[in-house]
């Protein structure tokens, strides 16, 4: 569905996006993980062309270059801001954007009431926009990136600044979309989301792809192995081991255990093994 | 432009007319500020105290009661602001445009009011500019009630009837012979008696030849072309003001509503759809156009309903208005450009308009400014949008004297939408 090769874009002497390749496929969704400034933004306006890439190409669905108009129709985007008019009301945002997309008459109409209810705001579809709290904010900019029914969505940190019921409602609503046959590209630097919901995660910094794979092809590779954490006698032990079960078995073999638990590798290791760094700025 | 891309134009265009009824700071900006410069203004420079009033000067070279009688009811025109003068400085006043119509009471006016049913009639001067039609037939109007109205006082004072009367009944009877004259004679003679039979008669007689097609007045009507250079009132030239502050108001409103459609990032979402960025600044520039418009027909609208404020061409306030419009819209785009925020935005617009609007005389009138300072606001597109409209109204500029200011007025607004063009950051910038 779109296919991103060898992207380079150079801002002045900072380079923002270093030889940057990447595929998503329907009903997929592909995590863009990195911290700020890592490139993911820059990497997403070039796949929906608002720049264009000094190297490199993108092509959405086999249809080149969304510096065609005619291919941007296959795209939606939710920016990171929330990218909405406030003194405007829910259905009054939806139906803009859809006009704005080429929708017109009763086929706007039924999207816009698609809309309304996929974002649950059907009953607050009057009110301004800006009286919406944070969270039905957020679920309206994500409806506003689906109103014309794209077949790709770019997905730039949609969480940001919600609390964990709305931020739970949108990635449902995501994962929905995967089941709707669409690609999504989901870029944040929250990890926990990333290894909820994204098939694939794509792991960014300094504007180039670290690693790529599912989360447990991520954490085998990267991880490192397990650890077995056993307390006796008041004392904390930890073994480092590929059979964490096996190694748990040999030493309640030789005495008694208070205590133990496994702590295995997560995509903050996996950051921390590729880039030397925590994922998240201290 | 294909359909769809139209129809995706005027809904930009649309919603931010929206979004701007909705801003009640930019819609004061644009409107209500205006509206106040224009009437302080105005009251200021002495255009208030004959609001509504159409002035007219009246001249009696009759000098009869009944010529004193017809000027006290014109005084007494709540729409008219009486003076009084001779003939010929009643027509330098109308040709300067210090009054809108000249009324002459000539000789005779008297004695032909006195006589009923027969003779000439009874006669008034009427000199007007013929740029004031409308008022013209309203003053018209006015003087024949005021006819009507001494026949019918004639006919409440038993005393006044009965000798207009006699005098018509001896006219009629020095007159020749005719049957029209023996109706009159005969209906005045049954008039006379009735009027005996009221309270407190003293009767008399008299006669002259018989009328046919009798009419009680008849209103001699004159062009008079006014040759003045001047406004008639200070409205003349506060309303050109403050349309213009109220077009500056809405042009910065939009420069900073487009800043803002970057910041907030509906611009990223507007370029991510099959839009192109020139039909993004298209919906912008439509719809700031058209509320400029409405500005200036709105503020043209209360001028003219309640200030007094008359084009001498609709086609060419039309071509004033359309290029302001123009210009500022351009303005509005070069602004939009050069400020990265909405603070530098704003605080651009207005280092930028305030001065211009000031040497530009939008606050003081560009007729009483210094030679040097009228100059200087040579560099002013203010001074060119007063100058447009003010010469599609009291100025009444021929078309060949309107090409400058509007040919300067469109350039300015064609540059500015280049500039805008070309400079403009899309919603990555």
């Amino acid at each position: 569905m779109l296919t991103l090769r060898d992207l380079r874009k150079r801002f002045g002497g900072r380079v923002a996006v270093d030889g940057l390749s990447l595929e998503v496929h329907r009903g997929e969704i592909l995590g863009l993980l990195g911290p700020n400034g890592a490139g993911k933004s820059t990497t997403i306006h070039m796949a929906v062309g608002l720049l264009d890439p000094d190297e490199g190409t993108v092509d959405v669905d086999g249809q080149g270059s969304p510096r065609n108009p005619e291919v941007r129709r296959l795209l939606g985007v939710a920016p990171q801001s929330l990218a909405l008019y406030d003194a405007l009301t829910p259905e009054e945002n939806l139906r803009f954007f859809g006009r704005v997309q080429g929708l017109s008459g009763r086929g706007l109409a039924e999207r816009v009431e698609w809309a309304l209810s996929f974002a649950a705001l059907s009953d607050r579809r009057r009110d301004r926009s800006g009286e919406l709290s944070g969270g039905m904010k957020r679920r309206l900019n994500l409806a506003a990136a689906l109103v014309h029914d794209p077949a790709l969505l770019l997905l730039d940190e949609p969480t940001v600044g919600v609390d964990p019921q709305s931020r739970n409602a949108i990635l449902d609503r995501v994962v929905e979309l995967r089941s709707a046959d669409r690609a999504v590209v989901y870029t944040t630097h929250y990890m926990e989301e990333a290894a909820r919901i994204c098939d694939r995660i794509a792991i960014v910094d300094a504007g180039r792809v670290l690693a790529l794979g599912t989360l447990a092809e991520l954490l085998s590779r990267h991880g490192g192995d397990p650890t077995l954490v056993v307390f006796r006698d008041g004392a904390e032990q930890r073994i480092v081991t590929r059979d964490p079960a096996g190694e748990l078995s040999r030493i309640l073999a030789a005495g008694r255990v208070d205590d133990f638990r496994v702590e295995r590798a997560d995509l903050e290791a996996v950051f921390l093994h590729l880039t030397g760094r925590r994922l998240r700025d201290p | 432009m294909s359909a769809s891309r139209s129809r995706a134009v005027w809904a930009l265009a649309a919603k931010d007319l929206r979004l701007l009824s909705r801003n009640r700071a930019t819609l004061f900006f644009a409107l209500g500020w205006p509206i106040l410069m224009a009437l302080f203004f105005g009251y200021v420079f002495g255009g208030g105290g004959e609001k509504g009033r159409i002035p007219v000067v009246v001249v009696d070279e009759d000098g009869t009661s009944e010529a004193a009688r017809l000027v006290s009811r014109l005084q007494a025109e709540s729409g008219l602001q009486i003076s009084s003068a001779t003939r010929e400085e009643a027509t330098r006043l109308v040709r300067q445009g210090k009054r809108s119509a000249a009324v002459i009471v000539p000789r005779g006016y008297g004695e032909a009011s006195t006589r009923l049913f027969h003779g000439a009639p009874a006669r008034l001067e009427l000199e007007v500019d013929p740029a004031r039609t409308a008022e013209g037939s309203m003053i018209a109007g006015i003087l024949t009630g005021a006819a009507m109205q001494s026949m019918q006082d004639l006919f409440t004072d038993p005393a006044r009837t009965r000798a207009m009367v006699d005098r018509s009944l001896g006219d009629l009877a020095a007159g020749p012979p005719g049957k029209r004259g023996d109706e009159t004679r005969t209906f005045l003679g049954q008039l006379r008696t009735f009027v005996d039979g009221s309270p407190g008669t003293d009767p008399a007689t008299g006669s002259s030849g018989g009328g046919t097609g009798w009419k009680p007045l008849e209103i001699e009507r004159r062009e008079v072309r006014n040759e003045k250079v001047g406004p008639s009132s200070a409205f003349d030239f506060t309303f050109p003001q403050g349309i213009l502050w109220g077009v500056i108001g809405s042009a910065l409103g939009f420069a900073l509503s487009l800043v803002t459609e970057r910041t907030r990032g509906t611009l990223l979402r507007l370029e991510t759809s099959p839009l192109s960025r020139l039909d993004v600044l298209l919906g912008k520039a439509l719809a700031c156009f058209l509320a400029i418009a409405a500005v200036e027909a709105l503020l043209l609208g209360l001028g003219a309903a309640f200030f007094g404020i008359r084009p001498t061409s609709w086609a060419m306030l039309a071509a004033a208005a359309i290029a302001v419009a123009t210009c500022f819209v351009g303005i509005m785009m070069a602004i939009a450009v050069l400020g990265k925020t909405e603070q530098a935005a704003g605080g651009l617009g207005w280092a930028i308009m305030m001065p211009l609007a000031m040497f530009g005389g939008g606050m003081i009138p560009l007729f009483v400014m210094p030679s040097w300072m009228q100059t200087v606001s040579n560099v002013s597109p203010v001074k060119w949008g007063i100058l447009a409209l003010e010469g599609a109204t009291w100025r009444g500029f021929s078309a060949a004297e309107m090409a400058l200011p509007l040919g300067v007025l469109v350039l300015v607004g064609l540059a500015g939408l280049g500039l805008g063009v070309r400079l403009f950051r899309g919603g990555e910038g």
